[in-house]
């Protein structure tokens, strides 16, 4: 009995503990310290950490006069954090699957969504996730497996692929064509 | 022999089971009333875990609010009030208006305020961040354009390829 009521008190307490990390597993930021250590390994690497205070400040920086600037702005406005990690190899073999199925098991949590998985015995394997609330998006997560290369991008935040497409060709970024095959189709 | 003690104690009984009745007896229920032992330790664990509960309770609250804290915004500058200009009827010539305060009123857009607000070291630290912010977004670009090449089927190789046969 009294082990009984004991549980009842401590299962309360234990509930209330884990209740913070239960919150977390629903967010969009994807924890990527576990590749940290390919950085040894690494010839070059890109590290961007921009939280939500970092965004805002950045945000106030962005000029509303430069074209390329005011699309960065609306594109970026209310997103609450960009988290880049890229590794690129001299040699290939110098990431493990383990390394990626950390980054992959975050991405089978509730709301996220493959959107597209390119497999590729010679390209290596491309994904890129979307994180659903409800109707709203609440993030994106794209992971890029090459021989000699990982990315991982994740943006938290309600992030709108179509002002990420009008991004490209700016900043030197290779045109995707998607609001070219629209436009083409629109005028036909 | 009669059994009749057995049942309801009449008659005469057997030396045995009197015997017996003797040594039993003792063990017989005797009212009285209950005794609660002064010295009683007292359990203080549903206590303890209720306290312990609570006290976890305000530690997540205050590192929650203090985290919000340090990701919210800066306080918003009190927004100027531009006096804009009276309704007037399309067909009424424009008033005479002060000039000096016209220009006041246009060359102040909101936008401009904004940058001049911020600290040498907020300014330092958002341009750092303006800069990992455009790195990330052109690498993230590239990669979904990568993507993108590899759904339609075209890989950059072939592209080159192409390129070639066309010049």
């Amino acid at each position: 009995m009294k082990a009984l009521f004991r549980m009842k008190l401590t299962m309360p307490l234990i509930l209330l503990i884990a209740l913070p990390f239960v919150v977390q597993a629903q967010d969009a930021r994807l924890q990527l310290g576990s590749l940290d250590h390919l950085a040894a390994k690494a010839n070059e690497i890109v590290d961007v950490n921009v939280d939500e205070r970092l965004m805002k400040v950045a945000v106030k920086l962005l000029s509303d006069k430069d074209a390329d600037e005011r699309d960065v702005k609306k594109l970026v406005d209310g997103l609450k954090g960009i988290y880049v990690k890229s590794f690129e190899f001299d040699s290939e073999g110098q990431y493990t699957a383990a390394d990626i199925e950390t980054i992959r098991t975050q991405l089978r949590g509730p709301g996220w969504t493959r959107l597209v998985n390119v497999m590729s015995k010679k390209d290596g394997n491309c994904e890129v996730y979307m994180l659903f609330n409800g109707d709203q998006v609440g993030g994106l997560a794209v992971l890029v497996a090459e021989e000699k290369e990982l990315t991982v991008v994740n943006i938290v935040g309600p992030v709108d692929l179509d002002k990420l497409a009008k991004l490209e060709g700016q900043f030197g970024v290779p045109e995707l064509g998607i609001e070219k095959t629209k436009k083409n189709d629109d005028e036909k | 022999m009669k059994d009749d003690y057995l049942w309801d104690k009449s008659g005469q009984p057997d030396p045995e089971i009197r015997k017996l009745e003797d040594i039993l007896g003792t063990l017989r229920y005797q009212p009285k009333p209950l005794e609660i032992p002064v010295s009683r330790r007292r359990n203080y664990f549903p206590l303890i875990a209720i306290a312990a509960s609570l006290l976890l309770a305000l530690v997540a609250g205050g590192v929650w609010l203090r985290v919000r804290n340090q990701s919210a915004p800066p306080p918003p500058q009190e927004a100027k009030v531009v006096p804009t200009r009276p309704k007037i009827d399309d067909a009424t010539p424009e008033p005479i208006r002060d000039k000096s305060k016209t220009t006041i009123a246009v060359k102040r857009p909101h936008h401009k305020s904004v940058p001049s607000a911020l600290t040498k070291r907020e300014r330092e630290e958002g341009l750092a961040a303006k800069q990992q912010l455009m790195i990330a977004l052109r690498l993230t670009t590239e990669k979904l354009s990568l993507i993108h090449r590899k759904t339609q089927g075209i890989t950059p190789a072939n592209q080159i390829k192409n390129q070639h046969r066309v010049g």
